[in-house]
This record gives C-alpha cells, sequence and structure tokens, in this order.
C-alpha cells in the first residue's frame, strides 16, 4: 500500500532521514517506535508532504506522490495526525470536521466511508462539544478531534504521530479502544509511539528507527515479545 | 454648541468612519487570511478609483460599469501582488516584517507610478444617486454617503457571512490559523492567501470607488487612506472584520468632532491622540479579547 524507498530529507540541509526504506500493506497496523531524535516525526513530515525529500520514493499504491504538494496527497488515502495536533484552535469542533469532511466527500478513497455519526459514535464526548471552540478543549479531547478529522478524510492509511504523549491514562486507553475499532474495520494505521507497550496493543509489526534510520524490523512474532526483550529497548529505546 | 452643527459633524464623522473601515476591513481580510499586515491596503482604493474614473470620465461608460471595472481592478492588483511578489518572498523563509516593507514599498512604488504617469492633478468621479442631498433636521446628508453607508456595510455583512458560513471562507480562515494543518486536510493554502488578498483588493477597489466623490483620487491618497484604515483595523480588533467598522467609525465620529472644538488642521493630532488613549485602555480594540484571537 504505502511504500518509503530510500528516502533522504532533513532541515537546512541537515540530513535527518538517511536511505530509509519501509512498507506498510492494507489492513495492516504498523509501530515506528525509537527514541527522541530518532527521527520518527521527520518521516511522518516527509511522507505527509511537509518536509521534501533530497532523494528516494513514495509510492501509495503504486503511484510515486513523492512530488505532490501535501494538500494532495490526502487524494492518495493518507491521512495524518501530527504529534501537535495542528487542529484551528480558533474554530469550532464543527468546523474543523466538516472542513476535512468536505474534502474527504469530493477525494476520499476509503472503502468505508466516516460521516460526522461514525466519528461521534467512536468519541461520544464530540455529540456535546461540537459547537465549541476548539481551543477550549483539554488536551484529551482535541487529540480525538484531530483523530475524528483525519478519519473524515476518508483514508485508507492512518498515521499517528505520538497520539498518546501528554494525555492521561483514562484518555490513552479511550484513544487506544478506537485504534483497535478502527483496526477491526479493515483501517491501515502507521503508528509512531514511544510508548512501545501502548503500540504493542494495536500493532501487528514494527520497525525501529535510530538516528534517522530503520535499525530493525520486528514481524509479529518478535514483536509480540518485544516488551520481554531487554536488550531491544535498552540498545534503542534507553528504557 | 449649534445643534444642527453638531449633526452634521456627527454626520460627516459617520461618512468618513465607513470610508476607514472599509479600507480597514481590507486590511483585516488579508490579515486574517495570511497574517501579513498589508501597507499597501490604500493603493487598492486608489488603483480602483482611478480606473472607475478612466471608465466613466475618459470612455464614457456608464458609472455602474466604472464601478466594477474599480471594484474589481482593486481585486486583480491584490492578486498580482500575492501572486507575483509576496508568493516568492515567502518561498524564501522571510520573517513577517519583511512583508510589511514589501507591502510597503509597493504602495510608494504605485503612488510614484501615479504621480509619473497621471501627474499631481485630482480628480472625482461623481456621486452615487448623484449630487443631491436629503436633509436630516436641518443638517444635509450627500444621497453618495448614504449609498457608501448603505453598500459598505451590505459587504460588511456579505464578508461576515462569507467566513462563517462558507467552506472556502472556513478554509481561508483555516490556512491562516495553522498552515500545515490546513495542508494536511487537503487545504490548498497558497491559493487560499491568493484569495485573501484578492478579496483585500475587491474591498479596497470598493472602497476607492465609493470615497472617490466624497475626496479627489490623488498620488498621495493610497497611504492616507491605509493609515486611517489601519487605525481603524486595529482599534477595531485586526482579525474581526466587524472591529474595522467600530473602529473606522470610531475614528472617523473623533476626527469629526474633533474639527468642532479645534482648528481642522489639528484633527488628526486629536484623533491619534485618542486612538492611543484607547488602546491602552483596551489593548485588544474596542470589541475586546476575542477580537484579536480572531474566530
Amino acid at each position: 500500500m504505502l511504500r518509503v524507498e530510500g528516502i533522504e530529507a532533513g532541515y537546512g540541509g541537515l540530513p535527518v532521514l538517511k536511505e530509509l526504506t519501509l512498507a506498510i500493506e492494507r489492513n495492516e497496523a504498523v509501530a515506528l517506535i525509537g527514541a527522541n531524535g530518532a527521527g520518527k516525526s521527520t518521516l511522518v513530515r516527509a511522507i505527509c508532504g511537509l518536509l521534501p525529500l533530497a532523494a528516494g520514493r513514495i509510492l501509495q499504491d503504486g503511484r510515486e506522490i513523492q512530488r505532490l504538494p501535501a494538500h494532495e496527497r490526502t487524494r492518495h488515502g493518507i491521512a495524518v495526525v501530527l504529534e501537535a495536533r495542528h487542529l484551528f484552535g480558533e474554530l469550532t469542533v464543527r468546523n474543523n470536521l466538516e472542513l476535512a469532511a468536505a474534502h474527504g466527500e469530493r477525494h476520499g478513497t476509503a472503502q468505508r466511508k466516516f460521516h460526522l455519526d461514525d466519528v461521534i459514535e467512536l468519541f461520544p464526548f464530540l455529540r456535546t462539544r461540537l459547537d465549541a471552540a476548539v481551543q477550549l478543549l483539554s488536551g484529551g479531547e482535541q487529540q480525538m478531534v484531530a483523530i475524528a478529522r483525519a478519519l473524515l478524510l476518508q483514508p485508507e492509511l492512518l498515521i499517528l504521530d505520538e497520539p498518546s504523549t501528554g494525555l492521561s491514562p483514562k484518555v490513552v486507553r479511550e484513544i487506544v479502544g478506537a485504534l483497535a475499532t478502527l483496526r477491526s474495520g479493515g483501517m491501515s494505521i502507521l503508528l509512531v509511539e514511544q510508548n512501545v507497550a501502548l503500540a504493542v496493543e494495536t500493532a501487528d509489526r514494527a520497525y525501529v528507527m535510530a538516528l534517522g534510520a530503520i535499525v530493525r524490523e520486528l514481524d509479529a512474532a518478535a514483536w509480540k515479545s518485544v516488551l520481554g526483550d531487554e536488550t531491544l529497548l535498552q540498545a534503542y529505546l534507553g528504557s | 454648541m449649534n445643534g444642527t452643527l453638531l449633526l452634521q459633524s456627527v454626520i460627516v464623522g459617520i461618512t468618513n468612519g465607513f470610508v476607514y473601515a472599509l479600507v480597514g476591513l481590507g486590511i483585516a481580510v488579508v490579515f486574517r487570511g495570511t497574517r501579513i499586515i498589508n501597507a499597501m491596503q490604500g493603493e487598492f482604493s486608489l488603483v480602483g478609483g482611478l480606473v472607475a474614473f478612466v471608465v466613466v470620465e475618459q470612455l464614457g461608460w456608464p458609472l455602474g460599469v466604472a464601478a466594477v471595472s474599480g471594484v474589481l481592478a482593486g481585486g486583480v492588483v491584490g492578486f498580482a501582488m500575492e501572486w507575483l511578489l509576496v508568493r516568492p518572498t515567502r518561498r524564501r523563509g522571510v520573517g513577517e516584517e519583511s512583508y510589511l516593507l514589501l507591502t510597503l514599498g509597493v504602495a510608494f512604488a504605485i503612488s510614484a507610478a501615479v504621480l509619473y504617469f497621471i501627474g499631481r492633478d485630482t480628480r472625482s468621479l461623481p456621486g452615487i444617486g448623484g449630487e443631491g442631498s436629503a436633509l436630516v433636521f436641518d443638517a444635509a446628508i450627500r444621497h453618495h454617503a448614504i449609498w457608501l453607508v448603505v453598500l459598505s456595510s451590505a459587504v460588511m455583512l456579505l464578508l461576515r457571512l462569507f467566513y462563517d458560513r462558507t467552506r472556502i471562507g472556513l478554509s481561508m480562515m483555516a490556512a491562516s490559523i495553522d498552515e500545515e494543518g490546513a495542508a494536511t486536510i487537503g487545504i490548498n493554502v497558497p491559493l487560499m492567501r491568493s484569495l485573501s488578498f484578492l478579496l483585500g483588493g475587491l474591498v479596497g477597489g470598493l472602497a476607492g470607488v465609493l470615497v472617490s466623490p466624497l475626496v479627489t483620487i490623488h498620488y498621495e491618497m493610497g497611504l492616507l487612506l491605509t493609515l486611517k484604515g489601519f487605525a481603524a483595523a486595529i482599534l477595531g480588533g485586526l482579525l474581526n472584520p466587524f472591529g474595522a467598522v467600530v473602529g473606522g467609525v470610531t475614528l472617523g465620529l473623533i476626527e469629526s468632532l474633533a474639527v468642532l472644538s479645534v482648528s481642522s488642521g489639528y484633527k488628526d493630532v486629536v484623533a491619534m491622540t485618542l486612538l492611543i488613549v484607547i488602546m491602552i485602555i483596551l489593548p485588544n480594540g474596542i470589541l475586546g479579547r476575542g477580537s484579536r484571537k480572531g474566530g
């Protein structure tokens, strides 16, 4: 579905990603783990078009998308929830969701279509907060709005960058539950997460990143037992 | 103080205030969509007024056609400004202050071009509704001034609806609030910026068409209007289009009433001093806290 082939990218001429290659198949959930500064968020920005590539290719369903601007990549079935969420704080929850829904209606590629009612079912608090300004919501609520907004783009692949950062355990459980629901519906997910225990619950397999490159690929069996692999956790995650 | 004189001053103040409001509204529209302080907003009015003048006086076409041409000319200049200068500048990753310098530079260039090609002569458009006046008690109000207030109010209301109710208006807001967030939900951010300048240019062109029957079209007109419009926008709250109306009318009334108590030569001094006092007391503008945040 998504293939990242030998990409290189960075900031101000300084390379961060180095000949990085990974692939995500349809109906698969893949985790991307690594310590702070490994380049995980840089990779997300490169995939969704916010960071230009110096080299390499990104293919979505066989079509090269690395030259497309960010706003056109959503037409190829990719939706992203960035680490800082990037919601429109001064607008209402409804405005945030409707803007995405309008785009998703025209360009979405997903088999299963998400409507406003579907995301409200996934995150019930939305029902009473639709007309609230996003900037008045808690961090956890904003994260759920960000995920709901991404779903309304009708993506085939949902990329989440550190969705649990700074959130209470209760909210994190709610988000993990929502991701499980999405998985059961066949959504492909790339989950970028430092919290390995959390990632194990959602992903089928994983890539380990360090210093801007993929240093380990964990198949389903290795991934399910990763929490017992102290050597790997110490070496790449410092935990 | 004579009651009729006071009423006349209030009418003049409100009329001028709506002109400032329209220019301020254009500044707010561009700022709302791009976070750029556009120092050439008054030049859109200068171009709009000049084009309307050429169409009505040189070509002899009807005033309605001239007005539409003037408004469109403002829009074209706005769009071209973004496309040809702001966008390439943005690609170089410059700071916000650079845009102020850029738009100020273009404002002086347009003013100089008008001086060079058209000269120092002043020109004016015929008023909408003729040159007659209506009497309010004993105070006179030009028919054109009534049209100015009505048309300006309609434009402001339409803009409000545009931002609140239309997808494109919301997209323009979203693109200015969070560029990356907008891009990742499929909004073409550069296009939204161009549209903001186009819209600002159309509003500026309209201001030029409406102000030209009241004050003469002159090569320095743009810079003066920008200054007053900017004061109106800041006074009302830069991100709130309705704020520009409140700010513009407040400024117009202060100026007009100042003339009653001091010499007309000091009206700007009195007006600007009062503005400074208001901004110290209400730093977020007259419409308060929310106005700076927009939405």
